[in-house]
């Protein structure tokens, strides 16, 4: 038997071959398997097995600049669904009976519901602030509708309604774009977020942390036990500059306005706005735009008649804050800039003489053009200029600049502020603009005719028409300037931030954004101009027995196709300067008539003066 | 006479061969208690594993004192039972199926046990005593399908039921005889050419293999295709090994296997819960285990008297290795998943059963190993 065990002897060496070979190969599979790749299986594991829910934190409130608070938060019961109820066999019965507890549209409940990619746990909120018979209803059926529950939650509130809506913003659900957008990995969809003002500004000081709890799952997704949880840390308070008592006359003052403006005529007056500056740290004690709208509109999602309603092409966009995002030709309070700049570059003095004959035909006959007084100012200084809002002196100023050929009318706004954002702590603020040359080159580049500049431009933008642009605020900054030294400061809308203890944790300290360098002279020229507009100009019959001093100027803006825009700009107290203010009413007709009286309006809250109502008529530009 | 009893014994025993068996029927023992633990039915299946255990003890010991060269004689009435074992689950009022692929024994709704798995070691025998005939020379053409003949049958009939995974053992089984019993090498790429080409065929046909087998066979080509379905049960298995990194988990606390993300845990993926459990020092040792299982049945068959016991013995080793090779393989994602127990590991009465009596044969083997 020997030779046939050793014909076998082979054959066995080739089975014993083929069982190391197959064995190896599984271990070095094994060891490539668990040593080299074993963290990373190690890592798919635990995301297999672990869930994280995140737990929303309380957000800070808004406080006004004497503490009150503007936006606080307000326990109410909120319906969530977890969106398990989608696999449920009878899910579109049972979201069609909620739709009609609830009252929210099918579609409503289902885009919330699938819109999201994360957290396949928490679940979702439906329905905020329901009403106690919806709580009851819902708690004593609740067998009948699985998967949803009636929780607690907190949403804006607003003690005082609708006042300083536009800079206090809303509130909203992250939209999906802003999430993509902004790359934000501390967020997650559904989560609730600043969108406008400063609940977006300042939204993560208002914030807070989220907390989270990590919960254990098995291969169904059912939750064995809880292996970590962080409690959510809340949101900071901030305190505003903005003072609600004053707030709240502005946006009066403006709203009368409006209806001063119908009652002379101007029926399609429906906008306009009104800020008040602190001359010194450029602080907003208060900033008013109408039309305005009700952010609580906005809790738990606003609903898409709601959203149309705001953004409808007649609506005069109420979401818009026309103290930042509107820019209009400042007409005749212009002419303090103007003024101040042919002072500045010694292109007048105050005693230098014009003559006003009405119709100014300074660039050559055909080119004439009329003062708003058609029969004329006769001889009249450069302080009565001012004083009567004399377009003639200020024709007569821009066609210098334009001969000197340096752009030191446009050079000299810009070191005020204009044509560039303020800087304000805002959202969505725009730069409005400060046309020359250049700008109109690339302006007209398919209408090569329009592209020079012309003596005209520089005329009228001396008179703040043409093609300048300012926002209500950088006029009041400017005005605050003129009453501030000549510095222009930085406006800013946030005190303090403060602590869990409700001390201020970071102050802001004010900033000088721009200085062009007025001699303390020029000032003096122009604020003596300016009281006397006050006193015997254009605004005296506003002005008539108010017993602060005023610097201030109306203006009469004229815009294609529209009624004239009424301005007011002011600062006081003269001597000693406090506030700068600015009303301007879109489509309200004149400033000394519109504008003026707003203005008296706010001034006498800031300065506590009795107030009493002022209708006037002003015929000047 | 005490003494020379003692001598017998020792003479008839296979220390290797019986010192793996322990080793693995321990280890398979702890992991099955393990892989059940959480298992709402815990106890009942492990005590249920234990009675499979002392079960299989009888046809050891039982085939450890039959004079294996009497199976020969039995060829034909084998080679019936072997097939009416295969057709039994057909058979109306015998048979039952569960989840498809496993065929049960049924009688009165009372299941017996899984006929393909002593099929296998019938499937052995009756070739050993088919392939013996040519003495250790299959070389002729006539030859070659004559014993393919043979081997064909029972392959088939257990394809049709369809029973993918065991008619693949039956395949291995063949090849490995048919290494021992001197098949030339052209003819092993002759057939290994016709298989690929029956594979290819059983893929493109609609019958007989159901398309869940297919999927199993097509998630292994592409596991991307459909990760939640086919392919998720082997990726649930692969990040279960491999989150056992080095040294494993520990004995009973892998959260793959405790959170129900392995599949058939206890079973088919018992390696899965192993390797998370006890990591890649605790796999080697079980591959370690099996190569001494596979060294004691190769010294077995090296000197066994007759080719006969060597062909059983090279039938033995080729249906553990290929049942080690698929389940493990298929485990780490290298074979495609077929339901194919580990030997000595996975939970389920009949497999062991049979591992233990092919023990038994290889004892015999070994028992009679001297004489002409």
């Amino acid at each position: 038997m020997t030779t046939f065990r050793q014909q076998l002897k082979g054959r066995f060496a080739v089975l014993g071959l083929i069982v190391l070979v197959l064995l190896g190969g599984l271990m070095a599979r094994l060891w490539s398997m668990q040593v080299l790749s074993g963290k990373s299986f190690a890592a798919q594991a635990e995301e297999n097995r672990i869930r994280e829910v995140s737990i929303d934190s309380s957000r800070g409130r808004v406080l006004d600049t004497k503490g009150k608070p503007l936006v606080t938060n307000r326990p109410v019961m909120a319906v969530t669904v977890a969106p398990s109820i989608i696999s449920r066999e009878d899910s579109a019965a049972l979201i069609s009976r909620l739709s009609t507890v609830i009252d929210v549209p099918v579609p409503e409940i289902l885009k919330r519901l699938s819109s999201y990619k994360q957290e396949r746990l928490k679940p979702r909120t439906v329905r905020v602030d329901i009403p106690m018979s919806t709580v009851s209803y819902l708690v004593e059926h609740a067998p009948e509708f699985p998967d949803v529950a009636v929780e607690a939650a907190a949403v804006r509130e607003y003690p005082y309604g609708v006042l300083g809506a536009h800079v206090l913003g809303y509130t909203g659900e992250i939209s999906e774009e802003q999430l993509k957008k902004e790359k934000l990995p501390d967020f997650r969809l559904g989560d609730i977020v600043g969108k406008a003002g400063v609940e977006s500004e300042y939204d993560k000081v208002l914030q807070g942390e989220k907390g989270y709890r990590r919960y254990e799952v098995d291969s169904k997704g059912r939750i064995r036990r809880i292996v970590a949880e962080g409690d959510p840390r809340a949101g900071k308070d901030i305190v505003l500059t903005i003072d609600a008592d004053v707030q709240k006359v502005a946006e009066k003052a403006l709203a009368d306005a409006l209806a001063e403006a119908h009652s002379q005529g101007y029926k399609n007056a429906r906008a306009g706005s009104a800020v008040v500056l602190d001359v010194k740290t450029g602080a907003v004690i208060a900033m008013a735009s109408a039309p305005t709208y009700d952010p609580t509109k906005f809790l738990g999602g606003i609903r898409d008649e709601d959203w149309k309603a705001l953004t409808a092409k007649d609506s005069e966009y109420p979401l818009n804050n026309r103290a930042i995002m509107a820019a209009y030709p400042p007409a005749s309070t212009f002419k303090a800039v103007t003024g101040t700049a042919g002072l500045q570059y010694k292109v007048t003095g105050a005693w230098t003489s014009f003559n006003c004959p009405g119709r100014w035909e300074g660039m050559g006959k055909q080119w004439a053009k009329w003062c708003w007084n058609h029969s004329g100012h006769g001889n009249v200084t450069f302080t009565q200029g001012i004083e009567k809002s004399c377009d003639t002196v200020f024709y007569e100023i821009g066609k210098t600049f334009y001969d000197r050929k340096n752009e030191e009318l446009q050079a000299f706004s810009r070191s005020m502020g204009l044509g560039a954002e303020s800087g304000i702590d805002l959202p969505g603020e725009v730069s409005g603009r400060v046309p020359d040359a250049a700008w109109k080159k690339a302006y007209n580049k398919f209408y090569p005719e329009y592209q020079q500049w012309l003596p005209g431009d520089t005329v009228n933008m001396a008179i703040g028409q043409g093609d300048l642009l300012v926002t209500p605020l950088q006029l009041t900054s400017i005005y605050a300037a003129l009453g501030n030294g000549g510095k222009v400061m930085k406006p800013h809308v946030l005190k303090a931030v403060l602590g869990s203890d409700g001390q201020p944790t970071k102050e802001i300290a004010p900033e000088v954004s721009h200085d062009p360098g007025v001699t303390a002279n020029n000032l003096a020229i122009m604020k003596r101009a300016l009281v006397d507009v006050t006193t015997s100009g254009t605004g005296a019959s506003v002005f008539s027995g108010f017993r602060i001093s005023v610097a201030g100027k109306t203006g009469t803006a004229q815009v294609t196709n529209k009624d004239d825009f009424a301005w007011f700009a002011c600062y006081a107290p003269a001597e000693q300067p406090r506030y700068a203010v600015v009303v301007v009413v879109e489509q309200g007709g004149h400033g000394g008539s519109v504008a003026g009286p707003a203005a008296r309006q706010i001034l006498s809250k800031l300065f506590n003066v009795p107030y009493r109502p002022i209708h006037t008529v002003d015929v000047s530009r | 006479m005490q003494g020379g009893l003692l001598k017998s014994i020792t003479d008839r025993t296979h220390v290797g061969l019986v010192l793996a068996m322990f080793a693995l029927t321990a280890f398979g023992t702890l992991m099955v208690w393990s892989a059940t633990s959480g298992m709402s039915q815990h106890d009942a299946m492990f005590k249920k594993h234990l009675v499979g255990l002392a079960l299989g003890l009888l046809p050891l010991v039982g085939l450890w004192l039959i004079d294996y060269q009497k199976l020969k004689a039995w060829t034909g009435p084998l080679m019936i039972a072997l097939a009416l074992l295969i057709l039994s689950p057909r058979i109306p009022g015998l048979g039952a199926t569960a989840k498809g692929a496993t065929s049960w024994l049924e009688v009165f709704g009372q299941r017996l046990f899984q006929p393909s798995e002593p099929a296998k070691l019938l499937f052995i025998v009756v070739l050993a005593a088919v392939i013996a005939e040519f003495n250790g020379r299959i070389e002729e053409w006539r030859d070659v399908l004559k014993v393919a003949g043979y081997a064909a049958v029972p392959v088939a009939l257990i394809l049709l039921q369809p029973d993918l995974g065991t008619g693949m053992v039956f395949v291995a089984i063949a090849a490995g005889m048919l290494i021992v019993g001197g098949m030339r090498g052209r003819y092993f790429a002759v057939a290994a050419l016709v298989g690929v080409l029956l594979v290819g065929a059983l893929l493109a046909l609609p019958r007989p293999l159901e398309q869940y087998q297919k999927d199993r066979l097509l998630v292994f080509i592409d596991p991307a295709r459909d990760p939640k379905g086919a392919g998720y049960n082997l990726a649930q298995s692969k990040i279960a090994i491999g989150s056992g990194g080095l040294s494993g988990k520990g004995l009973g606390a892998g959260t793959q296997s405790n959170l129900n993300f392995i599949p058939e845990r206890h079973t088919d993926f018992i390696f899965s819960v192993l390797g998370e459990q006890l990591g890649f020092l605790g796999a080697v040792t079980l591959l370690g285990l099996f190569l001494a299982l596979l060294a004691a049945a190769l010294s077995i068959a090296t000197s066994s008297r007759d080719l006969f016991g060597a062909l059983v013995a090279a039938g033995l080793i080729a249906m553990w290795l290929f049942q080690i090779v698929e389940n493990v393989g298929m485990t780490v994602g290298m074979m495609p998943i077929t339901g194919i127990p580990l030997p000595f590991m996975s939970y389920g009465a009949s497999a062991m059963v049979t591992n233990l009596a092919g023990v038994g044969m290889l004892l015999s083997v070994w028992s009679r190993r001297y004489g002409t």
